[in-house]
């Protein structure tokens, strides 16, 4: 009987315990943090629980309050749906970084908000991928963008307030990109179910349905910070605190992807457009941002902001995949979500642990921080080394399933871009290795510093193990995701 | 020319839609970014709406008076969210820009470039 209730769970926790945050945090800020944590696990074992039942049982739907469509509330639970598994593992291991983190690092009496936003925009992301109805899917969109605006912010220092402004409003005019896309397809079917949209999107007029798409695709492609729209990422990203850097730059920009593949998987079902077009602008831009990205990172030498232009070039592999329409490209692109967000979390808590102990942000200041810190900067190695995509690490798969996608796809010209991409990522990790490690230290009392508090050293260790044990196990995923990407391709025969 | 004339509502949305993106483009000051946000938030919202209207329907409401047709009520209750999130949207974007403004001195886009 209760096993059924998951999907409550899994949406109502975190809001409550958001709620509740500063109540119970009103007299001892640091209390907070625990509290968010014992929410969030529950949260997380919730997450487990359906990542389970999709396994052992397949795509099943949860009807709130047991009102089935068109009237009551649909949460659809798919391959793609089990990134809620992704979301909590990440958010829970930020979570538990901030407990040492927090104190230092952000005002006292900000910290109750700070994790009641951190519970809002974790579980406003859990409820976007498991909704199965694009007006919820955009409310929940609004709950952990006005929670990611908010977190940049918190901290207060340097250029926190206009890095946020900066994303608050590339993010409301993408939500509004999306809303109006939303309403052109509901007055379109009348229907905002994802199913039934499939179903009565096939006998619509192609150009307002064109319009429709066009708009959505906006929207998402400014939450997931394809090149061209990137613009406010590098400074919201870098100048957030670091567990909020790894949930912004792991998960939040996921955001924008996930809800490609919603579209995607209504947009192929229904075959009311053709889509080579949009797929085509997908690949370039794809491509461009792999490289751009790449290239930007290149000259940074701000550790936060390299990890930040790093994020553009890995969504560019993410959509380069989308756009092959290939089963191997889409399966390595979806399998990309889950790998990116684990590398870059361990990048971003890592730097983030650096940060904290040393004090200095730039390469040209941590130089030698390799014999200080030798378990972080071991870690931020492995993630590294993974980002880039050397084998037998987690980065490897995925831009190896985007190149067969590639090639399967019949598009050479791009699995050589995706290597040249790799190629040029390697450059920058390496500057960044050989700052840590081989270069004479320019502050000579860096060396004196420790490691960071265990709270934080854990998550580290466990991301960076990760990064390992998700390229050698890396089947798993891959064959998981299979089945959800052969359905969505089957009726254009891929 | 007939087509624009018979959806004159939603021709009016569009042309708002652009005004506040040129607002948001043009403009150097952070409120009249926002207000540019705002203009393009009520444009998207009247579209909506204006899809929901049905020629001489009444409200959807029961009872002796009823008679068909009705207005559709479900982008109503669309907007009305989407409302609430505009409005949370602006208040998160004033307080930031109060905040910019103690500590920058100005709100002007081009002044803040040079901070940055």
């Amino acid at each position: 009987m209760y096993g059924t209730q998951w999907p409550v769970v899994l949406l109502v926790t975190p809001l409550v315990g958001a709620a509740l945050t500063p109540i119970i945090a009103r007299r001892r800020a640091q209390l907070a943090g625990y509290w968010a944590l014992f929410t969030f696990s529950i949260v997380s074992l919730a997450a487990a629980a359906l990542t389970y039942q999709i396994h052992t049982q397949g795509e099943f739907s949860y009807y709130m309050g047991g009102w089935a469509p068109p009237i009551g509330i649909e949460l659809r639970f798919d391959e793609f749906s089990a990134s809620i598994a992704v979301i909590c593992l990440v958010g829970w291991l930020s979570l538990l970084y901030c407990l040492g983190y927090a104190k230092h690092a952000i005002p006292e009496r900000r910290i109750p908000y700070f994790y009641a936003l951190m519970l809002l925009c974790l579980g406003g992301m859990n409820g976007f991928a498991v909704t199965g109805d694009i007006f919820n899917l955009f409310v929940f969109l609004e709950i952990l963008s006005l929670a990611g605006y908010a977190l940049v912010a918190i901290t207060g220092d340097g250029i926190a307030e206009l890095a946020a402004f900066k994303y608050l409003v590339m993010g409301a005019i993408s939500s509004l990109s999306i809303l109006l896309a939303i309403g052109i397809m509901y007055s379109l079917t009348g229907t905002l179910n994802m199913t039934d949209l499939a179903v009565r999107l096939s006998d619509v007029e192609p150009f307002p349905a064109a319009v429709a798409v066009a708009a959505l695709t906006l929207g998402f492609c400014v939450k997931a910070a394809l090149f061209p729209l990137h613009i406010w990422l590098p400074d919201a990203h870098s100048i957030a605190p670091s567990p909020v850097s790894a949930v912004l730059s792991g998960l939040v920009v996921k955001v924008g992807v996930l809800g490609m593949l919603r579209m995607f998987q209504i947009l192929y079902a229904s075959q009311v457009l053709d889509l080579t077009a949009l797929n085509n602008v997908l690949m370039w831009l794809g491509a461009i941002s792999i490289v751009m990205g790449a290239l930007f990172a290149m000259v940074q030498d701000d550790i936060k902001m390299m990890l930040a232009y790093s994020t553009i070039s890995n969504i560019g592999y993410i959509f380069l995949g989308l756009g092959l329409a290939s089963t191997y490209g889409i399966i390595g692109a979806s399998v990309h979500i889950f790998n990116h967000a684990i590398i870059k979390a361990c990048l971003f808590l890592g730097a983030g642990s650096l940060i904290h102990q040393t004090g200095y942000r730039k390469l040209s200041d941590l130089r030698g921080v390799g014999k200080a810190m030798p378990i972080t900067s071991a870690a931020i190695a492995v993630g590294a080394i993974s980002i880039v995509g050397i084998p037998p690490t987690a980065g490897f798969l995925c831009k190896w399933y985007i190149a067969l996608g590639a090639i399967e796809a019949d598009r050479l010209f791009f699995a050589v871009a995706l290597l040249f991409g790799a190629l040029l990522i390697f450059v920058y990790y390496i500057r960044m290795l050989n700052a840590f490690y081989f270069m004479p230290p320019s502050h000579p009392e860096i060396l004196e510093v420790g490691e960071a508090p265990l709270t934080m050293l854990i998550p580290i260790v466990i991301l960076a193990i990760l990064c390992l044990v998700m390229g050698i196990f890396g089947r798993i995923p891959l064959s998981f995701i299979e089945p959800a990407v052969i359905n969505m391709l089957a009726p254009i025969g891929g | 020319m007939k087509a624009l004339w018979t959806n004159i509502d939603y021709v009016a949305s569009v042309v708002l839609l652009l005004i506040g993106l040129y607002a948001i483009m043009a403009k150097g000051n952070l409120v009249k970014k926002l207000m540019g946000l705002n203009i393009i938030e009520t444009a998207v919202f009247a579209f909506v709406m204006a899809a929901g209207i049905v020629d001489g329907g009444d409200a959807p409401i029961m009872g002796p008076g009823a008679n068909p047709p009705f207005a559709n009520p479900l982008p109503q209750g669309l907007i009305l969210t989407g409302i609430v999130v505009a409005f949370s949207t602006s208040a998160l974007a004033l307080s930031l820009i109060i905040r910019i403004y103690a500590r920058f001195g100005t709100i002007e886009s081009e002044e803040l470039w040079g901070v940055e």
